[in-house]
């Protein structure tokens, strides 16, 4: 059986689409990630146009986005005031991805753009966790976790404006706030991710929030700044595929089920080293599939 | 019914001239194409005259040509800069259909001399296209005198990968009397717009008759609907499909509700 979907302008096989979303699912179950990153560059290893792919990921994490938002709205582990300042700053990081989004289409050059995007981002963030979660699965069992001294961050003391959030308990002005949702904004746009990963360990080393309304906070901002990223891709590029996002959802909810009870087996450190392997084999193979000569030289667009 | 109607007109418009010909109808001129499925059928009718005995062996063949509307193409090569490959600069392709199938009931080379080929474009080979060479190239291709050729060769191969340009042996198929069928299989693919179809009739290399019609293309199908939804009014599009994802992330939610 085939389905044509509707935007990305080809047939695919819906239990195989459902599938992906199943096997992202579990993972992010697993791992309690996001999912977007190994989303997108999955649905271009499919064959999904990468335009089309960053596009239907923003409508899809707006989806699966929604069950988390709810949980945490009842257990009332949501700064707004914290969210709204990462909002207006991801509103408008947005907008500014967008516009470099459209530019590097106008030239012809998106797809090659979104897999060096990957690339880098894929590879910082997996070396990274990499060589964190190895030193804390070689550390010797024995010798106490070195302590990390809690360093106030000078910078954002001097911020003007500065302001209390009653939630998260901190006085801090609501410039950095704007700014980290800027730059995760502008990720969003252009990557199709939900920007967890960026925005998780910034708030909690930057702004230092505390950890039980990090999570709650993040996916609040997260399900604004994907709402607003589907509606300017579907205004600016037409490239949200609706059918193919609510395939991926399909397999996404039952596949993240799967995923949080198997994820309850594994230590942290390993979970981590896991996941650390598993973004950098993706990695491995965009940079693959950019330096390996194509099979046929002639793309040809514009079709009907 | 309609068929029957379809053929019994065929039929009188062809007994009526004595010359060798060929004449065809479509029993719709209107082809919906449903886009759920990975193709569509499109079945044309009709009937040769001054010919003895088509259907057995008479040494009579036939040649459909369909042509899609006109499109605009663009072809581009992959260069290697630095360590990757990256698209180089787009050409424009000019005198490209959106479709372009033909069928025959044997090898067309066999059917039509050179010539004729040539004349009636039968096989996406003979079609005339031409490149306009984009800004941007690199010094290699500038100096490329073979360029125009180069880039409308690769980029009918690359019609043909996708499905749109297809040269087909079969679909043809003699009937009772002078009638004959041509069964075209659509790809998924196909752009909706004006065809025109035309067949043309052999008999020992030699052409007796030929005959076009005109034919619409629609697609039809939810599918259809979105993409001019997304096209036509692409902001409504937008917030429908953010709340599209939110009312089912909702659904999924209470599905997935601890008990």
């Amino acid at each position: 059986m085939l389905i044509y979907l509707p935007i990305a302008e080809i047939p695919v096989d819906p239990f195989v689409v459902i599938f992906m979303g199943a096997v992202v699912g579990f993972l992010s179950g697993m791992f309690g990630v996001g999912g977007g990153f190994l989303m997108t560059p999955l649905l271009i290893f499919y064959g999904i146009p990468p335009a089309v792919a960053v596009g239907t990921e923003a409508s899809q994490i707006v989806a699966s986005s929604v069950s988390g938002v709810l949980a945490h709205l009842k257990r009332k582990t949501v700064d707004f005031a914290m969210g709204g300042f990462l909002v207006a700053g991801g509103g408008g990081g947005v907008v500014v991805g967008i516009f470099i989004f459209r530019y590097f289409r106008a030239m012809g050059q998106i797809e090659t753009f979104i897999s060096l995007a990957y690339i880098i981002f894929l590879g910082l963030i997996g070396v990274l966790m990499m060589v964190e979660s190895l030193r804390a699965l070689l550390r010797s069992p024995e010798r106490p976790l070195p302590r990390r001294k809690h360093r106030s961050v000078e910078w954002m003391a001097v911020m003007p404006f500065a302001m209390r959030f009653r939630r998260s308990q901190i006085y801090i002005s609501p410039i950095p706030p704007i700014i980290l949702g800027f730059m995760v904004g502008v990720l969003s746009a252009i990557m199709g991710v939900g920007g967890g990963f960026i925005m998780v360990p910034a708030m909690l080393y930057i702004l230092k929030m505390p950890t039980n309304v990090v999570i709650g906070t993040s996916l609040f901002q997260i399900i604004f700044v994907t709402a607003i990223a589907t509606i300017l891709h579907a205004a600016a590029n037409q490239t949200v595929d609706i059918v193919l996002s609510l395939l991926l959802l399909t397999g996404g909810v039952i596949g993240a089920q799967i995923g949080v009870r198997a994820g309850r087996r594994l230590k942290g450190e390993q979970l981590r080293a896991l996941l650390a392997l598993i973004v950098l084999g993706v990695c491995a193979r965009l940079l693959f599939g950019l330096v390996t000569p194509p099979a046929s030289p002639f793309i040809v667009v514009g079709a009907p | 019914m309609m068929r029957l109607a379809a053929i019994i007109g065929v039929w009188f418009a062809i007994t009526s001239a004595q010359a060798a010909d060929i004449a065809i109808a479509l029993t719709n001129d209107h082809v919906e194409v449903d886009t759920g499925f990975s193709g569509a059928r499109l079945t044309l009718f009709g009937a040769v005259s001054g010919v003895e005995a088509p259907h057995a062996g008479a040494g009579v063949d036939i040649i459909s040509v369909i042509r899609g509307p006109a499109t605009q193409f663009q072809i581009r090569r992959l260069q290697k800069t630095g360590p990757i490959w990256m698209p180089g600069a787009m050409h424009a392709i000019k005198g490209a259909p959106a479709l372009y199938l033909t069928n025959a009931n044997r090898q067309i080379t066999d059917i039509a001399p050179l010539p004729d080929q040539a004349a009636y474009h039968l096989g996406a080979d003979f079609l005339k296209i031409h490149t306009v060479r984009g800004a941007g190239e690199t010094p290699e291709e500038m100096q490329d005198g073979a360029h125009n050729e180069v880039f409308a060769k690769a980029f009918v191969t690359e019609a043909r990968d996708a499905g749109l340009y297809r040269d087909r042996i079969g679909g043809v198929e003699f009937k009772k009397g002078a009638l004959f069928t041509i069964t075209v299989e659509l790809p998924a693919n196909t752009p909706v717009g004006e065809y025109s179809v035309a067949v043309y009739l052999y008999q020992g290399g030699m052409l007796l008759g030929r005959d076009e019609a005109e034919l619409v293309v629609n697609k039809v199908g939810i599918e259809r609907r979105i993409f001019d939804l997304a096209h036509d009014q692409p902001v409504t599009y937008g917030i429908l499909c953010v709340v599209i994802s939110l009312f089912a992330g909702w659904i999924a939610a209470l599905a997935f509700r601890k008990s």
